[in-house]
């Protein structure tokens, strides 16, 4: 025992310092990384990394322009400092750009200037990806595949084909050895004629298929009709190819940051373009190369941004987009209803999006799918907001003898599924 | 009450028989099964056989079925840039204001992107309280009018506006330089700015003057304060201090001078609880049965011509007890009311009004007299902070005339006026007009005069403009764009402020804006000591609307380049310098036994005198294109889509006209004035004086835009009646012919259907009664059983609903209720309701969701006994009986209002019938009524006690036969609510309570984690409500002004709650300032040994 207990003393220091190490290398790590990152979030609105200028100068060959690293970081930390304390280079500058300023970085950490700067001088060579699935062509792909109810009724017929065929040959095959017997040939009876003596013979099989189709056709008509103006998986194609992939799921832009009317209003919003340009005045080319950059192009057009002057110089036009929710007319909904106050995830009636390159109707947002809701989802905020604080209290007694499951006080049970809630 | 008979019109009092037949029926008419199927070729030959039904039913099937497989692509649009202010689906208010140079109401306006959709009043003004009547709620309308022009015209034909600009300049420079006149005819101006627009014009071309002229005028008031007390002015008036209100044919709650105002004064003189039992009393000697003659407490029926007489009367009966001399008088039929109104005026001196609605400067100057004997001045009446609104000049107006005619004038700019439709016939304007060289106009169409204009340089509809207003001394407010304007360039020429129009002409810099702000730093902003700086003060005074300042005794109006107009108000300042007593000497000198001579000497010369009104929905006209105001029923005749004759029964007796079934079918008469002649149906009216026929103004316009050409004209221009009597228009007409044209026409009235069979609900009681017991009237109905008497809302046939959440109730004071009709245009404009035209209207097929009843009641005398008795000797009915009361009765009836929207039963007997459970009740109490649900049974229609059901019988927003509904147009349907559903064919609708205004105030809680407070969630009628008559809130939040009103009132009933339906809308009984009749007292009496 205490030989082990001494063994393991001994080991203490030599796992914290491989603890410490590891620390230090992981933060080392991050901000080598963070050194693209950084620029993304912090320059790439006004700067890019060639030579174009967005708000302010590009950033190729920077290394050969500035006086040296060090007056990079203080540039970018403080550059109102550096103007004032009258340096050459700083007031040159100010004064190429018409004397506008650039934003200060006064947070930023000095580490984090030099990873910065690190990127910024040599910035790694763009890869162009050319997954076929990231820019949007699996969903074609897939329309264009081979119909499984074409080969279905390729094989049915091939089937009755071969039946038919062999029909002919057993028939044939059977006067033939009749003709040896010397018996009379039999003349080919017709498949109708056939099929009603066995029909004739067999009442009972048949009354049971016969039930068997009418039940199969009475529920696909119901199916068919039930389906009328339920557009789940509805898909339309939009004027720009959107990816909501790329946009909420791999860079993980917040819902919000472009539906910024879902806590304010009825509507969520499709973002303005102006809200599009906040981002895309410095991200030119998408991920998937050519396809990207031509689909951003249709941004600028729609906001009269030219990229190379980095002005709004033409007149810009609305985007015209289809609408891929839609409810009828007769129904009213709020957003700000079920976000702001139901603390509903967007992904609940929306399904992933992030994953979603083109967005499909993931829900079939009929009226049944709405109540089930209702009566499944616990009243957010029941028990302290203040606005129901006499309902629930009065909810509360009314329920009280109820098994304990089916004491939750759902939306249904509030009056939510009345008519008048959302019918006017 | 119980020995009250109230009937809503001559054919229920004569029990006619077409009368009885519908008062079966649900639906009035046949239902036209063969049209509703289809364009009637179906029903050609012996109607649709049950093949052609089949292939119709299989095919629509099928083509439904089909029509329905279909993806709909809807396409989105989102702004480039979204403006900071809109949020897409949540409503933006600006305060803004209304006045077009007629009603003035400071609003608050609802947009929706950038839309205004809803007008409402705005609290903070002083003038107008927060009322707004129906032309104020239906303008907004107006402004998606496709009869507006979008650009400007020359001669007839659209121009730019820089080709007219320039030439307009030109001609203005070379007519100016030869000292040519050049004169702005405009109909009142209240706006600062604008006037110093003017005089910044008048600088530029110094030959230019100013003449005021209002198509209703009321310069006799005006010219009678000048005479007895040195001012030119309108004063204000102050209805709710006056104890005892003397109203000579003033229609003070719909038209006259400042109603909005009025009405809400008025009402609060009439609030009654059982702590504050006292209220006005109300006297009206008026011709025509006016919504304000139907208020009244007392009312005496005149002629015309004998209103001066009334006035002369009663100057001498107050004079007698207060020791003052009286002047030449005749009697009257009237005299006795008029004695007993003088005592009473003399008991409440200071606390009590007499107002008088003529022109007739004599006639004013009489009421004056009465009015300083009463010490009226400074109290209830207020010379000093006086109204600015109507400064019309008849005087200067005719001196226009006679020189355009004499060929003097050689240019004339006319705003905001259509003088040629509104002038009396006698001026010959048009010929007039057209003798002027240079005629400009800023007309927003191409109407009865804006046609003989060389140029057409129309202004912005008042949701597009700047402005700003100074409707009382000391009282402004503002009003702003709320939408950039709808005709501009690219796609037209454009629209364009007429202040702006004038400004660039005088070459100045055309900014209205600033230039607001510009005269706002000079006089404005001194008169205030809030804000230190004129930026802050003008966003908050934008912000706010309505501001007021102390004035003192500053100029108001930058009128500096009138040099005749400062010089007045120099002679104006100098006159006020001096002390009161110089005023009492003036005073003395107006020669009022003159004045009294010349009102006594006005005589009827024919068989007919006619007094022309207003009606509270057209008003003057000048928004006659507008659909929701022509299908507001009258308050009174409850007929749309039309004027007509007035005439009383008495008189139309012996005459060949129709006197039933007024509300379908009217004979029509040749009226005769000055040698003008219109066909006009003519109209039984209770109460309408004898001798004297009512028509109202307003009608008859046959360039008003799209509407004509739809649906015809509508109605007869009755403006060239009008005659300038002693230098001021005259609206009554003292010989007039009328003559049968032995023809009929058709009327489209909402009167007699959905009646109510006789049934007591609408509940009244006398102030006497009141103080002694507040349940007067109000006992409920008692139900005998075995167990003896009990009320019938103890028994219940279901259970009680449970008490969570909210329950929202709805309380109306028929107190308080005067009638207007405000309501019910609010409610249209904010729950899409379909308008549906004359013809529908008639097929009682109107869609309001809220309908004003109007009662006539009768009151039972010894008379009445005795003619039941003759009656039941010779062996007849009720209908005899009737018959024999008409004669006291119909001559003067008293009047009620009843607002009646769906009543939200809790029991409701709708919602039992529905087969397919369309409508049913909410936990909150409410009604609800799913549209998409319906299939059209209206099984629930028929089982509505108060058939306030609605149902589409057509697809009002498509059919071709309704073109001139706002849906079907594409600029009028950008007023609709989006939060309302536009609903379609075959589907029942009614009134749902404004559920989206109570879910959205709900939602607006919940999001600021808050209780909903009691008046967070205010409904379309309530918050138009001039008098504040509708109540509105939880009934099971315990400090809601509803549920103390509910628990404490004694006046509380609910309609027919006999049948156990219990209605969430409840009623206060009307109380009345009148004594007790003698059957009623006997009855009391009665009432008391039972007791």
């Amino acid at each position: 025992m205490d030989t082990v207990c001494i063994k393991s003393q001994k080991q203490i220091p030599v796992i914290f310092s491989f603890l410490f190490l590891s620390i230090i290398f992981s933060i080392n790590s991050v901000s080598a990384q963070d050194g693209a990152k950084l620029f993304k979030q912090n320059c790439a609105v006004c700067h890019s990394l060639g030579t174009n200028k967005i708000t302010g100068p590009g950033l190729a060959g920077i290394a050969s322009r500035v006086p040296s690293d060090d007056w990079l970081i203080k540039w970018i930390k403080n550059n109102n400092a550096l103007i004032k304390s009258g340096d050459s280079y700083a007031t040159k500058i100010l004064a190429d750009n018409n004397g506008a300023q650039m934003t200060v970085f006064a947070d930023l950490k000095d580490e984090e200037l030099k990873a910065l700067v690190a990127y910024i001088k040599a910035p790694p060579v763009e890869v162009v990806v050319t997954k076929k699935d990231e820019n949007g062509a699996g969903g074609k792909e897939e329309e264009k595949g081979v119909n499984p109810l074409a080969i279905l009724i390729g094989v049915i017929a091939f089937l009755i084909i071969i039946v038919g065929v062999l029909r002919g040959v057993t028939h044939s095959l059977r006067n033939l050895q009749r003709e040896k017997e010397g018996q009379e040939e039999i003349e080919q009876v017709g498949v109708w004629r056939e099929l009603k003596i066995w029909m004739g013979t067999h009442k009972r099989t048949v009354a049971v298929i016969a039930l068997f189709i009418l039940g199969g056709l009475l529920s696909a008509s119901w199916d068919g009709l039930m389906g009328i103006g339920v557009y789940e998986g509805y898909h339309p194609a939009q004027p720009i190819a959107f990816s909501h992939k790329i946009h909420a799921g791999d860079n993980a832009i917040n819902c919000q940051y472009c539906h910024s009317g879902v806590e304010k209003s009825k509507t969520a919003g499709i973002p303005t373009v102006n809200v599009c340009m906040n981002c895309h005045k410095g991200i030119s080319k998408g991920p998937s190369g050519e396809k990207g950059t031509a689909e951003i192009a249709k941004i600028y057009a729609a906001a009269g941004w030219d990229a190379d002057k980095g002005a709004y110089t033409k007149a810009p036009s609305p985007i015209i987009w289809t609408k891929v929710h839609n409810l009828p007319d007769f129904v009213f909904f709020s957003h700000q209803q079920h976000v702001k106050v139901g603390k509903q995830d967007c992904a609940n009636c929306h399904g992933d999006v992030k994953t979603m390159t083109t967005v499909k109707q993931d829900k079939p947002l009929t009226m049944s799918w709405c109540i089930d809701c209702h009566r499944k989802t616990e009243v957010p905020g029941i028990k302290d907001n203040p606005y129901y604080e006499s309902l629930h209290a009065k909810l509360k007694e009314k329920f009280k003898n109820l098994p304990k499951e089916e004491q939750v006080i759902t939306v249904a049970k509030m009056g939510g599924i009345e008519c008048g809630k959302c019918h006017y | 009450m119980g020995n009250t008979k109230y009937w809503k019109g001559l054919e229920e009092l004569n029990n006619s028989p077409e009368f009885v037949q519908k008062a079966n029926n649900e639906f009035a008419e046949q239902i036209p099964v063969e049209d509703f199927l289809g364009d009637g070729n179906l029903s050609k030959d012996n109607g649709t056989n049950r093949r052609d039904f089949l292939k119709c039913l299989g095919f629509s099937v099928t083509a439904a079925s089909l029509a329905a497989c279909e993806t709909p692509v809807n396409k989105a649009i989102p702004y480039v840039v979204r403006p900071d202010e809109i949020t897409p689906g949540v409503a933006n208010w600006y305060a803004s204001t209304y006045f077009d140079g007629n009603d003035y109401a400071a609003l608050l306006v609802k947009t929706r992107e950038g839309r205004p959709i809803k007008v409402e009043g705005n609290d903070l003004s002083k003038v107008s309280m927060g009322g707004t009547n129906a032309r104020i709620q239906a303008s907004v309308l107006s402004l998606y009018d496709s009869s507006r022009i979008t650009g400007p015209m020359a001669n007839d034909a659209p121009a730019t506006w820089s080709s007219v600009d320039k030439e307009i300049m030109n001609k203005l420079t070379s007519i100016s330089a030869k000292g040519g006149a050049i004169r702005i005819l405009s109909s009142t101006i209240i706006s600062p700015s604008t006037m110093a627009v003017i005089a910044d014009f008048t600088a530029k071309y110094p030959t230019t003057k100013l003449v005021t002229y209002d198509a209703v005028s009321y310069s006799g008031i005006i010219k009678a304060n000048e005479q007895t007390f040195g001012k030119a002015v309108i004063p204000s008036y102050n209805f709710d201090k006056a104890e005892i209100i003397v109203s000579i044919a003033a229609d003070f709650l719909a038209n006259w001078l400042s109603p909005i105002e009025y009405a809400r004064q008025y009402a609060m003189g009439r609030r009654v609880s059982k702590e504050h039992a006292r209220m006005s009393k109300h006297y009206h000697f008026e011709s025509n049965l006016s919504l304000t003659g139907a208020n009244a407490d007392e009312r005496g029926p005149v002629k015309v011509s004998e209103q001066g007489k009334v006035a002369v009367n009663l100057y001498n009966a107050v004079a007698k007890i207060v020791g003052g001399s009286p002047l030449s008088s005749s009697a009257l039929a009237c005299d006795a009311m008029i004695a007993k109104a003088a005592k009473e005026l003399t008991e409440n001196k200071g606390k009590s009004l007499v107002v008088c609605g003529s022109n007739d400067t004599n006639v004013q100057l009489i009421v004056n007299g009465i009015n300083q004997m009463l010490e009226n001045y400074g109290k209830t009446i207020d010379i000093e902070n006086h109204s600015n609104l109507h400064q019309g000049d008849d005087a200067a107006f005719a001196e226009l005339i006679n020189d355009m005619t004499a060929g003097k004038v050689d240019a004339l700019i006319m705003y905001n006026t259509n003088p040629v439709y509104t002038a009396p016939s006698s001026s010959k304007l048009a010929d007039a007009i057209m003798k002027v060289g240079l005629r400009i106009s800023f007309s927003d169409r191409s109407d009865e005069t804006a046609r003989f204009a060389t140029y057409i340089c129309p202004d912005h509809h008042y949701l597009e403009s700047w402005n700003d207003f100074n409707p009382k001394k000391g009282q402004y407010s503002l009003s702003q764009p709320t939408i950039t304007p709808l005709f501009a360039q690219p796609r037209n020429e454009g629209t364009r402020q007429a202040q702006e129009s004038l400004l660039l002409w005088a070459g100045l810099p055309t900014d209205y804006h600033s230039y607001i702000q510009k005269v706002w730093t000079a006089s404005v902003f001194p008169m205030q000591g809030k804000y230190m700086m004129f930026g802050e003060f003008w966003n908050n005074s934008l912000h706010d609307g309505a501001i007021e300042v102390s004035t003192g005794d500053e100029k108001l109006i930058n009128d500096e380049a009138d040099k005749e107009g400062s010089k007045k108000e120099e002679k104006k300042k100098d006159k006020k310098k001096e002390e009161k007593i110089k005023e009492e000497k003036e005073v003395a000198k107006v020669d009022l036994n003159a004045a009294a001579q010349k009102a006594n000497g006005m005589k009827g010369a024919g068989e007919f005198e006619i007094a022309l009104y207003e009606k509270i929905g057209i008003g003057t006209g000048n928004q006659a294109n507008n659909p929701w105001l022509q299908e507001l029923p009258d308050p009174i005749s409850k007929i749309t889509w039309d004027n007509y004759v007035t005439m009383s029964p008495a008189d139309m007796k012996g005459k060949y006209l129709l006197m039933e079934r007024q509300d379908r079918e009217a004979s029509l008469v040749n009226v005769t004035v000055n040698g003008v002649t219109v066909k006009l149906p003519v109209v039984p009216q209770p109460g309408q004086a004898k001798g004297t026929v009512g028509i109202a103004l307003g009608y008859g316009r046959f360039r008003a835009g799209k509407l004509s050409q739809q649906v015809g004209v509508v109605g007869q221009n009755v403006y060239p009646f009008i005659q300038m009597i002693n230098g001021t228009m005259s609206y009554s007409v003292m010989d007039a012919k009328i003559e049968a044209a032995n023809e009929t026409t058709e009327l489209a009235g909402t009167q007699v259907h959905h009646t109510m069979m006789g049934r007591a609900i609408v509940k009244e009681t006398s102030l006497e009664d009141y103080k002694k017991d507040p349940m007067a009237g109000n006992h409920p109905e008692m139900m005998r059983t075995n167990s003896g008497q009990i009320n019938p809302n103890t028994v219940d046939l279901w259970n009680e609903h449970e008490k969570l959440g909210h329950r929202w109730g709805m309380t109306i004071d028929l107190n308080s209720c005067i009638g207007c009709g405000s309501c019910v245009v609010s409610c249209t404009a904010e729950n899409n309701v379909a308008v549906v035209g004359k013809k529908m209207v008639m097929n009682t097929r109107e869609m309001h969701w809220l309908r004003i009843d109007r009662y006539y009641s009768t009151e039972w005398s010894a008379e009445v006994s005795k003619a039941k008795e003759k009656a039941d000797e010779r062996g007849e009915g009720l209908v005899a009986m009737y018959l024999d009361m008409e004669n006291p009765s119909v001559e003067n009836p008293k009047v009620v209002f009843q607002p009646i929207m769906c009543q939200h039963c809790n029991h409701a007997p709708c919602e039992t019938v529905c087969p397919v459970l369309a409508t049913n009740h909410s936990t909150e109490g409410l009604n609800a009524m799913a549209y998409n649900r319906c299939v059209g049974t209206r099984y629930c229609a028929n089982n509505c006690p108060f058939k306030v059901r609605r149902f589409n019988w057509f697809n009002y927003n498509e059919s071709p036969d309704f073109t001139f509904n706002p849906t079907q147009d594409d600029l009028g349907r950008m007023v609709l609510n989006p939060d309302v559903v536009v609903r379609s064919r075959g589907v029942m609708e009614k009134c749902s309570m404004c559920v989206q205004r109570v879910q959205a105030g709900k939602l607006e809680a919940k999001k600021a984690e808050r209780k909903l407070k009691d008046g967070d969630i205010k409904l379309a009628c309530a918050q138009a409500c001039p008098t504040n008559a509708i109540l509105f809130g939880d009934l099971n939040d315990e400090d809601s002004a509803i549920s103390k009103l509910r628990r404490t009132d004694e006046r509380n009933y609910f309609i027919l709650e006999e049948l156990g339906i219990k209605p969430t809308v409840s009623y206060l009984t009307k109380v009345r300032n009148c004594e007790l009749e003698e059957a009623e007292k006997e009855e009391a009496k009665e009432e008391k040994e039972k007791a």
